[in-house]
């Protein structure tokens, strides 16, 4: 399924509204460039989840879990930017949300560390568009 | 008092010892030992830090940097364990935890879970014991955080600003990663910019949220303007001067961003000091800039900025931030200490 925003609002909507179809113990890859929106389209989820906590970058950190409220109860954030291997990711601890049905896993840059997503992932690639502010989203489940 | 101070959040293995003198009036602390274990050598290649081998690193820094630390005093003369609880990668904070519940259960030492963005500012009181300096604002930027709070006395510190995306480190180290100049960033950056004489350029990049009425950044939108232009320009990116000019303007933005929120912070509240901390406060510009503008603030307002090589992670800051937590509590509260082992967690998104 393909999607064009055509500015940073629309791209935090796009996040918001794809939670709808959201169940629990999803895991999310995101692909695309730096500056490509990936950050926006998370802050996006993180509103749709109702959680009020400012999603930061987990560049450093490298994971940041958030509490919701509903059936999805955690939002666990990584970010794979600095990572050569899925391998770096298990010794994260990333494995404790992977599996939870209570939980939704987005993982930013998720083609650096494609061996440790799970075969129902959903993956959303992000490409910039002609005009500056366009953004091409391609969701494949 | 001795304090045996120990770091592990991020990239650095450190620990140090501390002497702490609450009664002298000049300079309250001494740094007897100040041990850093520097792994930016093992990071370089990859262009940026690998937790696996971040904590690995740490496995094997931990023992002999704590053991290079007490090399003048033996462990039992320490009084107190310090070392950082949180924020940070929960791989590489449990080696420091772990390492020093161990010790504080063995030789029956008190211990004190330290929070790193405390630390960050109470390097600011490693040198120097400044007085009558409260209300104060406190900057702290670092490559996982860029946070403005408010002191209104000893011990009670409050968030009033926070990144709300990128960290202004992450921003440079994103920054000299479009441009291809190496890391860590900031540093790159930095000395790039150092080299153009003439400052006026025709690049102009954007200054984020100084028009929104809060005490909050956002850095994710001038690392893409950055993107943007580098783009736009792909012909000129072999010319040293046109990379040197994003380097500068692109500094500058960050500079300015910072400035002009501590300024606004620092007039609203009155403040008698503004204290800098964190590895970006090892900035040059920054220092100079940020301290230019406070010195044109009525009533002779102080700033305090950290020797550079306590600006970047270190033990002693942990050990002195433990010091002045450990001056305000009670009899009781101290002597429960001694049983911290057993509870004391790491908290990788511990908050100030």
């Amino acid at each position: 399924m393909k999607t064009i925003t055509k500015s940073e609002k629309q791209t935090l909507n796009l996040g918001k509204n794809f939670v709808l179809d959201l169940k629990g113990g999803e895991v999310i890859g995101l692909i695309g460039e730096l500056g490509a929106g990936k950050t926006v389209f998370i802050k996006g989820l993180a509103q749709g989840l109702n959680i009020k906590n400012i999603i930061t970058s987990p560049t450093f950190v490298l994971m940041k879990v958030y509490k919701a409220k509903g059936l999805i109860k955690h939002f666990c954030h990584v970010d794979a930017y600095r990572l050569k291997s899925a391998r770096d990711l298990i010794d994260i601890g990333i494995k404790d949300y992977l599996n939870k049905k209570d939980a939704v896993t987005v993982i930013e840059w998720a083609d650096q560390v494609k061996n440790i997503l799970p075969k129902d992932k959903i993956l959303v690639k992000i490409r910039f568009g002609k005009k500056e502010n366009q953004r091409i989203f391609e969701i494949i489940k | 008092m001795l304090i045996l101070g120990i770091e592990t959040s991020c990239d650095e293995t450190a620990a140090a010892v501390l002497e702490y003198k609450p009664l002298k009036k000049e300079v309250q602390f001494k740094i007897i030992s100040n041990v850093i274990s520097s792994q930016i050598s093992i990071h370089r290649q990859y262009g940026g830090i690998i937790p696996e081998v971040a904590a690995r690193a740490h496995i094997e820094n931990i023992l002999p940097v704590i053991k290079k630390s007490l090399k003048n005093i033996d462990l039992k003369r320490i009084d107190l364990i310090a070392v950082t609880q949180g924020p940070g990668l929960i791989t590489s904070l449990l080696v420091g935890l772990e390492t020093a519940k161990t010790l504080s259960y063995a030789f029956q030492k008190p211990l004190m879970g330290i929070n790193h963005l405390q630390g960050h500012l109470a390097a600011n009181f490693i040198e120097h014991e400044p007085k009558n300096i409260f209300p104060a604002i406190s900057l702290i930027v670092s490559g996982g955080h860029t946070e403005l709070g408010l002191i209104r006395k000893s011990g009670q510190y409050k968030k009033i600003g926070q990144t709300r995306d990128d960290a202004a480190g992450e921003c440079f180290d994103k920054i000299a990663k479009l441009l291809n100049i190496g890391y860590p960033g900031g540093p790159a950056v930095s000395k790039m910019a150092k080299k153009i004489n003439n400052k006026s350029n025709n690049i102009c990049f954007p200054r984020p949220m100084l028009k929104t009425n809060d005490f909050d950044f956002s850095f994710s939108g001038l690392k893409t303007a950055v993107l943007y232009f580098v783009k736009e320009n792909k012909n000129k990116l072999k010319k040293n001067k046109f990379i040197q000019n994003i380097c500068a303007e692109s500094q500058q933005a960050i500079i300015d961003v910072l400035i002009y929120k501590t300024i606004k912070a620092s007039k609203k509240y009155k403040v008698k000091t503004v204290f800098l901390s964190g590895g970006v406060a090892a900035n040059q510009e920054l220092r100079e800039q940020l301290k230019l503008n406070v010195c044109k603030l009525p009533n002779n307002v102080k700033f305090f900025v950290p020797s550079r090589n306590f600006c970047t992670d270190n033990a002693v800051m942990i050990a002195a931030a433990a010091a002045l937590k450990f001056k305000n509590l009670t009899p009781i509260q101290k002597r429960k200490l001694k049983n911290n082992w057993q509870k004391i967690k790491v908290n990788p998104n511990l908050e100030t």
